[in-house]
């Protein structure tokens, strides 16, 4: 490695490493503890390098360095290979860097390749507040480029560079950047989106967080109730349905194995008979954060799925991927539609069916009740009565239960949440005879009266179960509402009762949901700008043709605009001097010259006073006082303030050219 | 004036195609100084760096439009505004510079000559990061303000003669190292190289040069004090020594003579060499010598007849005709 003969100064290096830092930092958050570590001492190395003037180390040592590194990660992390073992990859590649960070070159690729780690984190995370870190990193980075190309002008001018000034570089970075805004914000509004992705797309984006699962089993939706992460938000049309009605419809459970409630493959495979729209359909748009399922959440009765999505036979909306990235949906449900009146008897059987030689009691409680309610309707009457006058409790705080889980749960714990009760009252109405399902998704939502729209958060995460009537098809019906109807009216942290955690304050969940509006904007207007909405805004613009190659060309049009524009306001803003000295002087050879008298290559101002006051004999006493005002005040000091007498004066000063008339007739 | 051209300027095809180059160039805008940078002088190309981020780039766009995620498309697009931009303050930090001048002080063959040049900038506008190029050479500039700056340019010799510089280029990577903006300009000022004076010349001619010779004039009025003589009319006043004179109740003068004082005649025929082109870098040498050694002395080349005469002055002169010839 050839190295330049001076070693590279601190702060040329340390811009650069910080660049490498603020990029690598959500990472070096995500990545195993001692991954980061190593990675932060590697960047702690090269400062220490530079400051105390050490060398790079010898070449095998590097090249072990970075192989060491690469196996730490392949053996950390190798058994998840994903993203975010690629990107853990990169930063370390990016750390092993650093011991041969010694050359102009190197300083370029890494800070550089910032831009890249930058962008990387956004497959992760696109939330708001990253915009802060998208704005720092590349403000840092560019910072850095600056620096590298002074530090290599000073190799080439030996102008020494050891003390910038920093403040003004970071002035410069953060224009240089803001600059490269209207560039930026034309590509993004016009650059063609692509309709459908060229590969896969990722599986894991929600870095070991999880959202609603496609089966239940106790204790799987109680993870969910301490992520206050919004889920989705909802907008409507018009007024949103009542709390009670704010059912969201997601996974829909026919199989129970005495454990776990499961979908039923044939339910989830069938088209859907399709509802109908009516006068009391409910429009809505969902703007439903990633969680890595197929569903969409709807509310009952989903009238269309949106495109690329479909619906089953028991009404989930189904979409073709996973869904990765934030997804925008518009939706219309009818909620009086009638699901199945006629239940088709291969369903029935599924709907009836229970694993054997679980819950004794449970199955004697519900022949006892089936005896004394021939009704269907009254006996679920008879089971929500119970539930909600004999002592069950609504909380988190739940008992692991054993084989005959939910006879422990009805007989004796009697304390738990929505999946315990729509576990046990499924298990109840299948062993009455009654055909019933479990259906998961989120009920209720706060409605940000500001914003309009209805922020569902992960916490709000329910489950319920449907029942097969005669005459009115599948109903729901919601036990917890019978057990905790603050649940359903108030949300999940009314049922709770006490706060889950120190922070868990009202003035916190206040500021909380003021910030999530701007998530709201920020989701609706920058994530979820897709090819659709791109297309709707184009259209909105007066745009007839809104194909690809079209928008292309808008875009190269547009772009050569705005370029136009930069061009102009950088090439033509004349340079405004910061001394007021320069200024006037300026302002004075502009007025000399509109009358003729033109500054000669080299010749210096008060030469051009000198050359000026022969050409205008009338005014050749003020141009000399002139002269001499700004020769003493700019070639020595100037106690006798000959500055302001020079800006004076030259303001004053109005030249008239010999040629002129007015001039003639003045003799 | 006896060499003009470059040296090595044999036909080929790398000249023609500079040729080519040249006549082109000099179609679009003038390219000897003065001149002032104008559009059409001035190219912008990325740099090794601005390709490989370029290349970044497209990693980048292709990737965020795959998984449609728009902040890294943002991001993407961020830097290449910063290219953009880039572009244009590189092409500005050239736009409207004033070249100017050019000159060198001569050298013998084989030094370094440095070329000097004025650049300014006519707009007041500050001009970080510019380069001047010739060759292999680099140099770098920075303006401040709108005074004229000078930057000199360090040009190998090889020839004796008068010499174009030949081919320069500016250049910037101004701000970001990712676009350079170049501009050609061929300086016509030409820079005199001296001939390479002999690394082991033969001792000094000492003598008389052509037949009949000079008279051989040992009393002349040199630098070192010889004697106190009588003094006499037209001795100037501060020759007189006047403590002596107290002394010795009569006026008396101090005579100056030249220690060793013969005349020495160079010329291309006293040196022992074959060729011409070492004939006279032993001429060139002795020349340095005698200057060195405070000699008065003559160079005769053909007609050509300088001196006799002393000091740098005359060695300048005797050099010139050396270099010319």
């Amino acid at each position: 490695m050839k190295l330049p003969e001076q070693a590279i100064p601190l702060h040329t290096v340390g811009w650069t490493v910080a660049a490498m830092l603020v990029a690598a930092l959500p990472h070096l958050a995500a990545m195993p503890t001692g991954l980061a570590v190593l990675i932060v001492a590697a960047a702690a190395w090269r400062l220490a390098a530079a400051h105390y003037g050490w060398r790079p180390p010898p070449r095998w040592l590097r090249i072990l360095l970075t192989l060491g590194a690469v196996a730490l990660v392949v053996f950390t992390l190798g058994a998840l290979w994903g993203r975010r073992t690629a990107a853990t990859l990169l930063c370390v590649m990016l750390a092993a860097k650093m011991f041969e960070l010694f050359r102009i070159r190197d300083l370029r690729m890494v800070a550089s390749v910032c831009f890249f780690l930058i962008a990387t984190q956004f497959l992760f995370n696109e939330r708001l507040f990253y915009l802060v870190y998208l704005a720092t990193g590349a403000m840092v980075a560019v910072v850095a480029l600056i620096q590298i190309q002074r530090y290599e002008d000073s190799t080439l001018t030996g102008r020494n560079t050891a003390d910038p000034d920093h403040r003004s570089l970071i002035r410069q970075g953060a224009v240089m950047v803001m600059a490269a805004l209207p560039v930026a914000l034309t590509l993004f509004v016009l650059f063609p989106r692509l309709a459908q992705p060229l590969w896969g797309l990722p599986e894991q984006v929600m870095d070991g967080r999880t959202g609603l699962s496609d089966s239940m089993s106790p204790g799987s939706i109680a993870n969910l109730f301490l992520d206050d992460s919004p889920a989705f938000r909802a907008e409507f049309d018009d007024q949103p349905p009542p709390p009670q009605h704010r059912y969201w419809r997601g996974p829909v459970l026919w199989h129970f194995d005495g454990n776990t409630w499961r979908q039923s493959q044939f339910a989830s495979r069938q088209p859907a008979i399709p509802v109908p729209a009516d006068s009391d359909t409910i429009r809505y748009s969902i703007q439903l954060e990633p969680h890595e399922q197929r569903w969409l959440f709807v509310l009952d009765y989903p009238v269309n799925a949106p495109a690329e999505a479909h619906i089953s036979l028991d009404y989930q909306v189904v979409d073709q991927r996973p869904v990765t990235s934030l997804k925008q949906y518009e939706m219309v449900s009818n909620p009086d539609f009638i699901d199945m009146p006629e239940l088709h008897e291969s369903l029935q059987r599924q709907a009836l069916s229970l694993p054997p030689e679980r819950n004794p009691r449970t199955l004697d409680r519900a022949q006892e009740l089936r005896e004394r309610y021939p009704d269907d309707r009254e006996l679920i009457m008879a089971v929500l009565r119970w539930f909600n006058e004999e002592e069950f409790y609504y909380s988190l705080e739940t008992t692991p239960t054993g084989r005959h889980g939910t006879d422990e749960f009805l007989f004796d714990l009697r304390v738990g949440y929505c999946e315990h009760y729509a576990s046990a009252f499924a298990i109840l109405m299948r062993a009455a005879g009654i055909p019933t399902r479990v259906v998961t998704g989120y009920q209720g939502g706060f409605w940000q009266p500001n914003g309009q729209y209805l922020l569902v958060r992960q916490s709000d995460a329910h489950a319920w179960t449907e029942v097969w009537l005669e005459g009115s098809g599948w109903t729901r019906v919601d036990p917890t509402s019978a057990v905790a109807p603050e649940r359903i009216e108030q949300g999940s942290r009314s049922a709770v009762g006490h706060s889950r955690h120190m922070l868990d304050t009202e003035w916190l969940r206040t500021l909380r949901n003021r910030y999530d509006r701007f998530q709201h904007l920020w989701n609706r207007w920058i994530l979820g700008f897709d090819a659709e909405r791109q297309q709707r805004f184009l259209e909105r613009l007066g745009m007839p043709d809104t194909r690809p190659g079209t928008i292309a060309v808008i875009m190269v049009v547009a772009m050569a605009m705005v370029i136009a524009a930069i061009t102009l306001v950088v090439l033509g803003r004349s340079w405004r001097h910061r001394d007021p000295l320069l200024r006037a002087w300026h302002r004075l050879e502009r007025r000399l010259h509109r009358t003729g008298v033109r500054r000669t290559g080299g010749e210096t101002p008060l030469e051009l006073l000198k050359h000026a006051a022969g050409i205008m004999p009338d005014q050749a006493a003020e141009l000399e006082r002139l002269a001499e005002h700004f020769g003493k005040a700019r070639y020595g000091p100037d106690p006798a303030g000959h500055a302001e007498l020079f800006i004076e004066h030259s303001k004053a000063f109005k030249p008239v050219s010999p040629n002129e008339p007015g001039a003639l007739n003045s003799v | 004036m006896a060499q003009t051209a470059a040296p090595g300027n044999r036909p080929g095809l790398k000249n023609t195609w500079q040729r080519l180059v040249e006549s082109w160039l000099r179609r679009r805008a003038p390219i000897h100084p003065p001149l002032q940078l104008a559009y059409r002088q001035i190219f912008i190309l990325p740099t090794r760096f601005g390709w490989m981020l370029g290349l970044l780039m497209g990693a980048m766009l292709i990737g965020s439009l795959n998984f449609n995620n728009n902040l890294g498309l943002l991001t993407t697009f961020i830097v290449a505004g910063l290219g953009v931009n880039s572009m244009l303050l590189a092409f500005r930090n050239l736009h409207k510079l004033a070249i100017r001048g050019g000159m060198a002080n001569p050298v013998h063959a084989g030094q370094t000559a440095h070329y000097q040049l004025s650049l300014q900038s006519t707009d007041e506008r500050p001009r970080p990061s510019l380069y001047v190029r010739h060759e292999v050479k680099r140099v770098g500039i920075d303006i401040d303000d709108s005074s004229a700056v000078s930057i000199t340019v360090p040009l190998l010799t090889h020839q004796r003669g008068w010499h174009r510089p030949g081919r320069m280029r500016i250049e910037t990577t101004h701000p970001l190292g990712l676009f350079r903006a170049w501009a050609w300009f061929w300086p016509d000022r030409p820079y005199l190289v001296w001939p390479q004076p002999a690394e082991r010349p033969p001792p000094l001619p000492e003598g008389g040069g052509g037949p009949g010779g000079r008279e051989q004039r040992h009393q002349v009025e040199g630098e070192d004090f010889y004697s106190l003589r009588q003094w006499r009319e037209g001795d100037p006043l501060h020759r007189i020594a006047w403590k002596a004179s107290q002394r010795h109740q009569d006026l008396l003068s101090r005579e100056f003579r030249e220690e060793q004082a013969p005349e020495l005649v160079l010329t291309l025929d006293r040196a022992p060499a074959r060729d011409l082109e070492s004939r006279i870098s032993i001429v060139t040498a002795w020349v340095l010598q005698a200057e060195q050694l405070d000699r008065t002395w003559t160079l005769q080349l053909g007609s050509l007849e300088l001196g006799p005469d002393h000091g740098p002055p005359h060695r300048k002169r005797c050099l010139r005709a050396l270099a010319e010839l």
